[in-house]
């Protein structure tokens, strides 16, 4: 659509898509509130599902490059979200990794401690509320007397965006601080200069606690780990010094500090600061420099306090960490 | 960015390499790998020639990174880094693969080591492909030394030293000096009492203007590094803080405690006696039995702990002298006795040693040859009929028959070992231990009284067994080399340290309490931490405690490990 004035500034050609994610991101883009007016008078949106009824086919029927800027959210889970993933990287100029599903896998990505099979297993047979005595499962093509059904094929492995297809810019966060999303979008329709492809944008170089309002000192000894729940909290003190595992200094600022001004300890979405690929790694290393004690029975029974330490310091990062996924 | 052009060496090592690795297949393979220029294979890199190749390929194709496929680094990443530094490269442009220590000398499948030879080359590839130029930094000398060990070795050191004006502090465990020697009655081959040798050295040491003796001393707490090292010590129930460029550690040895070796019977018979403990007879000028009798029969037992899996596969070196030497002083001393040299070997190497033996062989003495493998002869108690105290069985070698040796008393030769705390003060001054607990020098031929830690040498001893003449020896070289250091005044120094980039960090202060050299402190102003690059030695307990990625290693950046662990993943792996 072009513009009808020919003084104002053309519009740029916006798609927003979810691949394996829980729609959180795409609100987040809606949470704008009025200042969707702001987004509407500068982009059109061409392609997005959670709000308007465009297809797969208007998307493909586009020329490549046609869209300007597009912000994928979710995760790469089943061949819908890749062939998606792969049509819009090629009808797009800046691809977007949208939110910590895109960025590092996200929670989606925590079903890389399992497999197809176990999932499934786990979905269609052993949970506690299902009766499927026939094992019915989810087949990607049935044959019904109308033709034939097909259902995407669900992989074994949660992928990033960047472990499918080639992306231009991060930005993290479950979901990305709206904030932040105006300014990415302003700095794009403004034409500003845009970073080097492959930074990550509308977060801070430096980590949670630079922001954190609470007391930091070098007394960083833990005898006890503890879960929120289990302290009383002054609201002051570093939720490390408490014994509460607290992903913040390894985690990005930008979201405002929002867990723990809400005094809930920092679970990582934000990601990883530069040149640290594996912020579950980097975090149990510090938490492993802080165990107060020299006795190797002492020192298990403390680190068997943490409460499921794979989902804790890999809440949002396991597909995209270096460990990737469980082997099986 | 500017182009990577690598330049890969692949080295026969004569065919220390060769035969267990086909190194021209290495350096073809690896010449296919994107960014390398040259890939080649050499006989000797680390020969001049070898050196000079890289120096003029590094002008001629404008190499600005090398890899070097040999031995350890630790014995020639220095000389390859001299050339890239002659060549006008940056020294830490390098990057050296081991495919001798971890790969020919312990394998014996030719085309697996291939393998695993081409595995580690690539994953030096992949590292040096982003390593860093890094500034050499160059700091002071302290002229000050500190001299671990007061025996022969440490005095001996100190007084090369303090003899050229330069201050040194020495350390002595025991309220005296002297060590072992202290209690040696007369010293081989030339029969100079070992008396003669200490004496007028202890005498030095405790006037020597320039030398400071701490007695019943020991170290709490070394910290530094060359040129720069203080330690916390505790003298004589006090404590104190003194600051040095340069250790020598003489801390010297252990005897061989015999009671283990059952067949000797040592602590059950009463007359079976360590050479430490007849040296003190010797030296009290009375041989006799424990009941006060002069022996009639006295043999003298080799390799007593040595040269036998059982106990040290080493050999002591210094006692089959010690033996001949006791055969002299017996036959003078008690000239009608029978004196039994029961060796398993006689080592008699060295100056004026050999002869010493063949003039003791002529001296009426009962040379008695035994086979270790074929087991240490046994000492008995006699039957009161027999004409002696205990008998010694044994299978004489060389007449390949059974005996039974008269013996009223056994003089057992017991070799050397290294003391129990050698593994503190290697803790503590920061060098290694051989299997054995012995100090390990930096290199077995071209440098061996200094060690890995630049600053921090070792002498007799606590290297390995030596006698009087090596001792010395070593100790005074290694005095030529601390003041070879001194003189210089200074003295370039790794820059291998942790570097905080403050962009990044956001002052949780986790690193701040893991150094083990206090070299971090918190800046209250800029709310970020500060390493003290002085301070650092480098160790990367900041960098892993770092959650933030802040604190990098120089040198040993994540970037650079995770590509060399991609690199050495790329060869196909077999399931062994």
């Amino acid at each position: 659509m072009e513009a009808k004035d020919k003084n104002a500034k053309p519009k740029i050609k916006m798609a927003v898509y979810w691949g394996s994610a829980c729609g959180g991101c795409c609100v987040s883009v809606l949470d704008v509130h009025e200042a969707l007016f702001d987004v509407i008078a500068a982009a059109d949106l061409v392609f997005w599902p959670i709000a308007l009824d465009i297809k797969y086919k208007d998307v493909e029927a586009m020329a490549d490059q046609e869209i300007d800027l597009c912000l994928y959210n979710g995760a790469v889970r089943n061949s819908e979200n890749e062939h998606i993933a792969h049509l819009l990287r090629k009808k797009t100029k800046i691809l977007v990794a949208y939110g910590s599903c895109a960025h590092m896998g996200g929670i989606p990505g925590l079903g890389n401690f399992s497999n197809r099979e176990g999932i499934f297993e786990r979905i269609y047979q052993t949970t506690e509320s299902t009766v499927n005595p026939d094992k019915i499962r989810p087949q990607t093509i049935t044959k019904v007397k109308e033709g034939e059904l097909t259902l995407p094929e669900f992989y074994n492995d949660v992928r990033t965006l960047d472990q499918t297809v080639d992306v231009d810019y991060y930005m993290p966060g479950c979901p990305p601080q709206t904030e932040r999303l105006l300014e990415v979008f302003t700095a794009i329709v403004t034409g500003a200069e845009l970073p080097p492809k492959g930074s990550v944008i509308g977060a801070y170089e430096k980590t949670q606690c630079d922001e954190c309002k609470r007391k930091k000192t070098e007394n960083k000894t833990v005898k006890e780990f503890k879960r929120p729940i289990d302290i009383v909290d002054d609201g002051e003190t570093c939720f490390l010094e408490q014994g509460v595992i607290c992903l913040g200094p390894a985690t990005r600022g930008g979201c405002g500090v929002r867990c723990i001004e809400g005094n809930a300890p920092c679970r990582g979405c934000y990601g990883p600061p530069a040149d640290s690929p594996d912020p579950g790694a980097k975090m149990m290393s510090a938490i492993g420099t802080m165990i107060d004690s020299d006795d190797e029975e002492e020192i298990q029974k403390i680190v068997e306090q943490i409460d499921d330490p794979a989902g804790t310091f890999y809440r949002f990062s396991l597909p995209g960490s270096i460990i990737r996924r469980k082997l099986l | 960015m500017e182009e990577k052009r690598i330049g890969v060496y692949v080295c026969w090592c004569g065919t220390n390499i060769s035969k267990m690795v086909d190194v021209v297949g290495v350096a073809e393979e690896v010449g296919k790998l994107p960014n390398v220029v040259v890939s080649k294979n050499y006989k000797y890199m680390c020969s001049d020639p070898g050196q000079d190749l890289i120096i003029k390929d590094i002008k001629e194709h404008k190499l600005n990174r090398v890899v070097v496929s040999a031995c350890s680094p630790r014995i020639h990443e220095l000389t390859f880094r001299k050339a890239l530094t002659n060549a006008g490269l940056n020294p830490y442009m390098f990057e050296m693969a081991n495919i001798r220590e971890q790969v020919s000398w312990v394998h014996t499948d030719r085309e697996e080591a291939t393998k695993k030879a081409k595995s580690l080359v690539l994953g030096a590839v992949a590292r040096v492909a982003y390593h860093e130029a890094l500034d050499k930094r160059t700091v002071e000398i302290n002229p000050a030394s500190l001299v671990i060990g007061g025996g022969i070795s440490g005095l001996s050191a100190a007084l090369e030293i303090a003899d050229s004006d330069k201050k040194v502090y020495l350390l002595e465990k025991e309220a005296q000096l002297g060590g072992h020697t202290a209690n040696i009655d007369l010293c081989f081959p030339h029969m100079i009492p070992a008396r003669q040798i200490l004496g007028p050295k202890i005498k030095r040491v405790e006037n020597h203007p320039n030398i400071e003796v701490f007695k019943d001393a020991a170290i709490e707490e070394v910290f530094g590094y060359i040129g720069n090292f203080n330690a916390d010590i505790m003298a004589n129930g006090k404590s104190r803080n003194i600051e040095f460029g340069n250790i020598i550690v003489a801390t010297g040895l252990k005897p061989f405690d015999p009671s283990s070796v059952d067949l000797h019977g040592y602590g059950k018979l009463p007359n079976v006696v360590t050479s430490v403990e007849f040296e003190r007879m010797l030296q009290s000028g009375k041989i006799e039995t424990k009941d006060g009798r002069e022996p009639k029969n006295i043999a003298i037992i080799h390799c007593v702990g040595s040269r036998n899996n059982d106990y040290h596969e080493y050999c002591s070196r210094t006692c089959c002298m010690l033996g001949l030497k006791y055969a002299n002083q017996l036959r003078t001393a008690l000239p009608d006795s029978n004196i039994y040299e029961i060796y398993a070997d006689m080592r008699s190497f060295g100056k004026g040693c050999e002869e010493m033996y063949a003039e003791t062989a002529r001296r009426k003495i009962m040379f008695l040859n035994f086979d270790q493998r074929e087991g240490i002869p046994q000492i008995t108690k006699a039957h009161p009929e027999d004409c002696c105290e205990m008998l010694i069985e044994m299978k004489e070698r060389l007449s390949n028959t059974n005996i039974e040796v008269p013996a009223d008393m056994v003089v057992l030769l017991v070799g050397m070992e290294a003391r129990e705390d050698a593994r503190d003060v290697a803790h503590q001054v920061g060098v290694s231990k051989c299997g054995n607990d012995f100090f390990i020098e930096r290199h077995p031929k071209l440098d061996p009284v200094a060690t890995t830690t630049d600053g921090v040498y070792i002498v007799g001893s606590c290297q390995g067994p030596k006698d009087i003449t090596d001792s010395i020896a070593q100790a005074r070289a290694a005095a030529a080399r601390v003041l070879a250091t001194i003189t210089q005044g200074t003295v370039e120094v790794e820059v291998t340290t942790a570097v905080v980039n403050e962009d990044i960090c956001c002052g949780c202060q986790t690193c701040v309490n893991v150094c083990p050299y206090t070299a971090i402190s918190y800046d209250e102003e800029k709310s970020v931490s500060v390493v003290n690059e002085i301070l650092c030695k480098g160790c990367g307990t900041c960098v892993s405690a770092c959650p933030t990625g802040a604190i990098r290693a120089r040198h040993f950046t994540d970037q650079q490990i995770l590509s060399q662990i991609k690199g050495l993943m790329t060869t196909e792996m077999t399931e062994v």
